[in-house]
């Protein structure tokens, strides 16, 4: 029963981390780093509550949340690719700006009661014994999270619309030489993870962390790129991190009662993880790759897109 | 000459349409600007002993945002300049908590302290760029969090207070720990006195030294510095261990004189506020210099903001971000100069 609960708990507190990591990284595979995860997360976990709150309909408040991220990932894209500007320095500085935007703006909705994201059963396979409780009683932002996951995955590997984005963010000299609108991709790379993002930070305010308070989701955004790197790159193991980091905050909460130091650091272990993954993934990358067993290469290499982070070469079209 | 002067035309330009931003949209929120600015000119300045605090603020802002500028002359995005000022104020409690707290050597060797803390924290950075080719930015932002991970550690367990084990922070210094101070109003000499020293050596070092030059030769292209025959690794590897260091220096100020003990978010977001410093400075000593005065004038006077204004004092953080985004956006637009232009025109 105890174990039960726990699946339930991590399922559903890892909503919004499942849709913003896969987000992130949408955006990362199009060769966009987009930093202001933490600020886009916070400032649509505002606007999708006060949304929700203002109409009394969540799906309202979830659709101002991704309308928020993608202006944000629009803003970034303009600037990255028309103004040919850092993207780094501007995620960074609307990071900073949307979390005091979202402080300053949110003053009036703090601690109210808005609209609530009910759960929904599915019919028939929710009565099931055990099973039916842990996957299938939950609400629709979790079973959307749920199939987001493979969705994602077939979106980036299969179709011509992803692995083209894929293309730009590895080589984009190449794939402009291939054909492919890279400008155009790396826009709608940056804009559909951003879209993500603002509909995990709405799915955090009307949600998991239901309601409105001063820098409400702070610390998910910096956590939620590590996931990425955790994942590396890669759609199932980023979601498998998110429910990793999940159960981390479960087991936070639960060591609270034991000791105070444990509670606080559990939700930090991400970010050395993130640390040893990357030192793993270029150190594979340098040796040779049968060095290392198969199964270490799947769990922790991954494929950093060559060209993250970097600007466009002038002369891509 | 005649280029200089049509720079400051270019910068004043700049500086006038940003501060239009910024009214415009302090106006959109309802609120008065002039009043704004009153209020903070009046509540930072207003008085010798508003003055001191927002010495005290500057301090550790105006170290954070020279330190960055050595990482970014070398090309090199500093974020972990959070967890290198939480690492120095760690090196000065621990200090403060030893043998030598109580004698008045105690500030000294904790400069020492926070120096190394910090240098070894930044370094870490550096040696996991140059030897493990790892980004930066995701080292920086792991690192800041261990480092804050730390400080939670230390204050919860080891370096509680008599007790109680809370988040509140460690216990108060002994006196002999505080950054000594001369008069009533405590000025903070010593504080001023690193600052001016360390812009003045940052200043000789980019100016008139090798090692400035071939820093920002590392930043303008990694291979061409190869092929002078000098190793661009090095020179990254420097540059996060001064920047650390520096960094320590304002978390020295931190913890010795701004709160007197070690609290969990010693840093207050000063590091990221330097970033956002550094970045319209372009790397000009001088600008930093008064950039960082001004930045914490805002901070200082915005915490009246709530009492005479009845304004949260996020929008101090909104000014501050918005004057930034602002200022890299016009540059990168060139209007200025499209502007400038025309008045000369129009004026022969």
């Amino acid at each position: 029963m105890l174990f039960e609960n726990t699946i339930v708990t991590v399922i559903s507190l890892s909503t919004p981390l499942i849709i913003a990591v896969i987000g992130e990284t949408i955006s990362e595979k199009s060769g966009v780093i987009n930093l202001s995860a933490e600020g886009t997360i916070m400032i649509s976990a505002l606007s999708g509550f006060a949304f929700g709150y203002i109409t009394d309909f969540a799906i309202i408040g979830f659709l101002a949340g991704m309308l928020t991220g993608s202006i944000i990932a629009a803003f970034i894209s303009y600037c990255d690719i028309k103004l040919r500007m850092d993207q780094i320095a501007v995620g960074f500085v609307l990071t900073i700006l949307c979390i005091d935007l979202s402080n300053y703006l949110g003053q009036d909705y703090v601690r109210i009661n808005g609209p609530m994201v009910t759960k929904f059963a599915i019919p028939f396979i929710s009565k099931i014994p055990i099973l039916g409780n842990v996957f299938f009683n939950h609400s629709l932002i979790t079973y959307f999270s749920i199939l987001l996951i493979p969705i994602s995955w077939f979106f980036l590997n299969k179709t011509n619309l992803g692995l083209s984005i894929r293309a730009s963010g590895e080589n984009p000299l190449a794939a402009s030489s291939r054909g492919i609108n890279v400008k155009k991709m790396r826009m709608f790379g940056t804009i559909i993870g951003g879209a993500l993002l603002g509909l995990a930070g709405a799915s955090f305010s009307l949600y998991t962390k239901y309601g409105w308070s001063e820098s409400h989701t702070a610390n998910y955004g910096w956590i939620i790129l590590a996931i990425v790197i955790f994942g590396g790159w890669n759609p199932f193991r980023a979601a498998a991190g998110a429910y990793g980091f999940g159960l981390l905050q479960v087991l936070a909460i639960k060591a609270q009662t034991v000791t105070l130091a444990l509670s606080q650091i559990l939700p930090l272990l991400p970010f050395p993880i993130m640390i040893f993954i990357l030192i793993f993934i270029q150190y594979i990358n340098r040796s040779e790759r049968n060095k290392f067993p198969k199964f270490l290469i799947s769990i922790l290499g991954g494929n950093q897109p060559e060209a993250l982070g970097r600007k466009l070469p002038e002369d891509v079209k | 000459m005649n280029k200089n002067i049509q720079l400051i035309q270019i910068n004043f330009i700049r500086l006038v349409l940003t501060l239009a931003i910024i009214f415009f949209v302090l106006t959109l929120f309802g609120t008065s600007p002039i009043s704004i600015f009153d209020s903070i000119i009046y509540g930072s300045m207003g008085s010798y002993s508003k003055f001191i605090r927002t010495l005290i603020v500057w301090a550790p802002i105006s170290l954070a945002s020279v330190a960055l500028i050595y990482t970014f002359s070398a090309g090199m995005w500093n974020i972990g300049i959070e967890g290198q000022i939480i690492m120095g104020a760690v090196g000065a409690t621990f200090v403060a908590r030893s043998f030598f707290g109580d004698t008045i050597i105690s500030p000294y060797v904790q400069i020492l302290f926070a120096l190394g803390f910090g240098g070894f924290w930044g370094l870490i950075c550096g040696v996991l760029k140059v030897k493990g080719n790892v980004h930066e930015i995701f080292s920086g932002l792991g690192l800041d969090f261990v480092a804050s991970g730390i400080v939670i550690y230390l204050i919860i367990g080891p370096w509680k207070r008599e007790g109680i084990a809370s988040t509140s922070g460690t216990d108060v210094f002994d006196k002999a720990s505080w950054i000594p101070t001369i008069g009533q109003n405590e000025f903070p000499l010593l504080l001023i006195l690193i600052i001016f020293v360390i812009y003045i050596f940052s200043f000789f070092i980019f100016k008139y030294t090798s090692f400035g030059l071939r820093l920002k030769a590392t930043g303008v292209n990694e291979d061409a510095a190869e092929r002078f025959y000098f190793s661009s690794g090095k020179y990254i590897l420097l540059s996060f261990f001064i920047a650390g260091a520096i960094a320590g220096l304002a978390g020295f100020s931190q913890a010795s004189g701004a709160y007197h003990k070690l609290v969990p978010s010693i840093s207050g977001g000063f590091g990221f506020l330097s970033i956002l410093i550094v970045l319209i400075c372009s790397r000009n000593i001088f600008f930093t210099l008064i950039i960082s005065f001004l930045f914490s004038a805002l901070i200082v006077g915005g915490s009246q903001l709530q009492i005479k204004l009845g304004l949260d004092h996020s929008l101090i953080g909104i000014i501050q971000a918005l004057f930034v985004l602002s200022w890299l956006i016009l540059e990168k637009l060139k209007l200025e100069k499209i502007l400038l232009s025309k008045i000369i025109r129009s004026n022969e």
